[in-house]
């Protein structure tokens, strides 16, 4: 597990504490990078454990920076709460150069804790996490009832999507309206 | 946690790791999530190949899908009146049903509860066609004679009789096969009857029939078949049978949907005086014969991996009189096989040139 401190901001983020290094110590030395979440605690992750995240890869790639540059420039994940993030460090860590397991069963069981994971690590682009949580997502539904389902992914009933739907087409006609009177008034 | 939250792919690969099962209580759940299933990639990849089975014994229809060496269950059909505690009323197809959830061989998924008539069948069958579509194909599987096939769209009737050690009731079973549709498949092991079976039974209508049975005549298949593939193993059989059958082929009088007959005896055929009683044509050894096999009328995909019927490659064949058409016919040990081509002699001749 990773720990992190509480930064200050992204400008200028509080020194962080390292990820774990897999056991045997590279011939090379490993580059890091940083990242932070709505919670701009700074997470330092190697570039290896990173290569799980498809968008991050792709931002760190070509960018060739030093150390210093890269702690000066964490990556920001505003959209990610600080929790969240961490979880998802921690995975990339725990599996930086090893082959996914068939199964994950460290995910949280919390459903809103696994909603926001979810999102997550779609942004990330994490496909082997973003694989795991959608299974847990789809065993949270075996064996229920379409009531139960209904309660658990918070799926609107036929009645509450058609009132939705005219208060959507209401809405919409209305904002045409004002455009329409916001034109005329306009041209005169 | 909302589902509709979450973006398209992410919804796909939720669905895509949903059992089938699931899947089909989660389409109740509003017209929405119906939708969101059969658009989805993995209902799309369904409808292109996959099959759906109704299995059919004493009071209970399981409906499954077959994957390879195993049939996943979907669904559960029980006849009874009395419901059990933790049951969920569905509307399907525009009538209210009783269903629970039930946990069996591992794993959960719905059962329905009916009234002994058909409509709950009738209802999930449309039920069905309307989720999955008219591309997959749906068998239902007799495992007992207690109650007719029902008739309803789209669906091929296939028999499964196991019955070792016990005689057929020849009365239920011709109230079964007359009141079910024309079969396309029978997989049947019997010792005995009540009753000899009646040449215009239904049964003999069959597409495909594959019998291990003791006596020859029950049923007759040899005599009586007006289906396409027949796979036929007797303790004992009458060698003038198989040459009554290829005669009337030839002749036209009979067998004209045949396509392919096997039979196995326990003792070897004379093979000479079968091929001198039909009077069989020879290729020039010269040659290599070309190899008959077709498409086998039906295979359970999870268990049967040969889609096609076995080669028959043979020197000998006839040809029948009234179109010309040609059937290898080969006699090896206690195997005869006959093969029907689509093509007359000289068309089958030009194969070798």
């Amino acid at each position: 597990m990773s720990s992190t401190e509480q930064g200050t901001s992204s400008a200028a983020p509080a020194e962080p504490t390292t990820a774990p290094e897999s056991a045997a110590a590279p011939e090379v030395p490993e580059s890091f990078y940083y990242v932070h979440g709505k919670d701009k605690v700074v997470h330092k992750v190697s570039a290896g454990a990173l290569q799980h995240s498809a968008l991050i890869h792709g931002m760190i790639s070509n960018l060739g920076y030093t150390e210093e540059q890269a702690k000066a420039n964490p990556f920001p994940f505003e959209n990610i709460d600080g929790d969240i993030l961490q979880m998802v460090v921690d995975w990339c860590n725990q599996h930086k150069g090893k082959p996914t397991p068939p199964e994950d069963t460290n995910l949280p069981k919390q459903k809103e804790k696994l909603f926001d994971l979810v999102l997550a690590v779609n942004y990330l682009e994490i496909k082997e996490l973003l694989t795991y949580c959608c299974k847990q997502v789809a065993m949270m539904v075996k064996g229920k009832s379409p009531e139960e389902i209904r309660e658990i992914w918070m799926i609107p009933t036929d009645a509450e999507d058609e009132a939705a739907e005219k208060e959507a087409k209401k809405r919409a006609g209305k904002e045409a309206a004002g455009e329409t009177a916001a034109a005329a008034g306009d041209a005169k | 946690m909302q589902l509709s939250k979450y973006p398209q792919l992410v919804q796909n690969m939720i669905l895509n790791n949903m059992e089938y099962s699931d899947l089909f209580i989660f389409s109740f759940v509003s017209k929405k999530t119906k939708k969101l299933i059969e658009s989805s990639p993995r209902m799309k990849r369904f409808k292109s190949v996959n099959t759906i089975r109704y299995e059919h014994h004493y009071d209970r229809t399981m409906v499954s899908i077959p994957f390879h060496q195993f049939h996943d269950n979907m669904l559960q059909i029980i006849e009874s009146d009395d419901a059990e505690n933790d049951t969920f009323q569905l509307n399907v197809c525009g009538k209210l049903f009783d269903f629970g959830i039930i946990y069996d061989g591992n794993k959960y998924y719905p059962v329905a509860f009916s009234q002994a008539d058909n409509s709950l069948i009738a209802a999930i069958h449309d039920y069905l066609l309307d989720f999955f579509g008219n591309s997959v194909e749906y068998y239902w599987h007799a495992l007992d004679c207690r109650k007719p096939i029902p008739q309803l769209q789209n669906i091929s009737a296939c028999f499964n009789l196991a019955f070792a050690n016990s005689i057929l009731d020849m009365g239920r079973f011709e109230n079964f096969i007359s009141s079910s549709p024309v079969l396309k498949f029978i997989d049947m092991y019997i010792e005995n009857t009540t009753a000899p079976f009646s040449p215009e039974s239904k049964f003999y209508q069959a597409e495909h029939i594959d019998t291990y049975q003791f006596e020859p005549t029950l049923p007759d298949t040899l005599r009586h078949f007006k289906g396409r593939q027949a796979f036929l193993e007797y303790l004992r059989c009458n060698i003038h049978d198989v040459i009554e059958l290829v005669n009337k082929w030839k002749s036209g009088e009979a067998f004209n949907k045949l396509e392919v007959i096997e039979v196995k005896i326990s003792v070897d055929f004379n093979q000479n005086e079968i091929m001198h009683a039909i009077g069989a044509k020879h290729i020039d050894h010269a040659k290599k014969p070309p190899t008959h096999t077709l498409p086998k009328v039906y295979r359970d995909i999870a268990f049967d991996e040969e889609p096609n019927t076995d080669p028959i490659t043979s020197y000998t064949y006839v040809v029948r009189e009234t179109d010309s058409r040609v059937a290898s016919v080969l006699v090896h040990d206690r195997t005869f096989n006959f093969g029907v081509w689509d093509k007359t002699e000289d068309e089958f001749l030009r194969i070798m040139d």
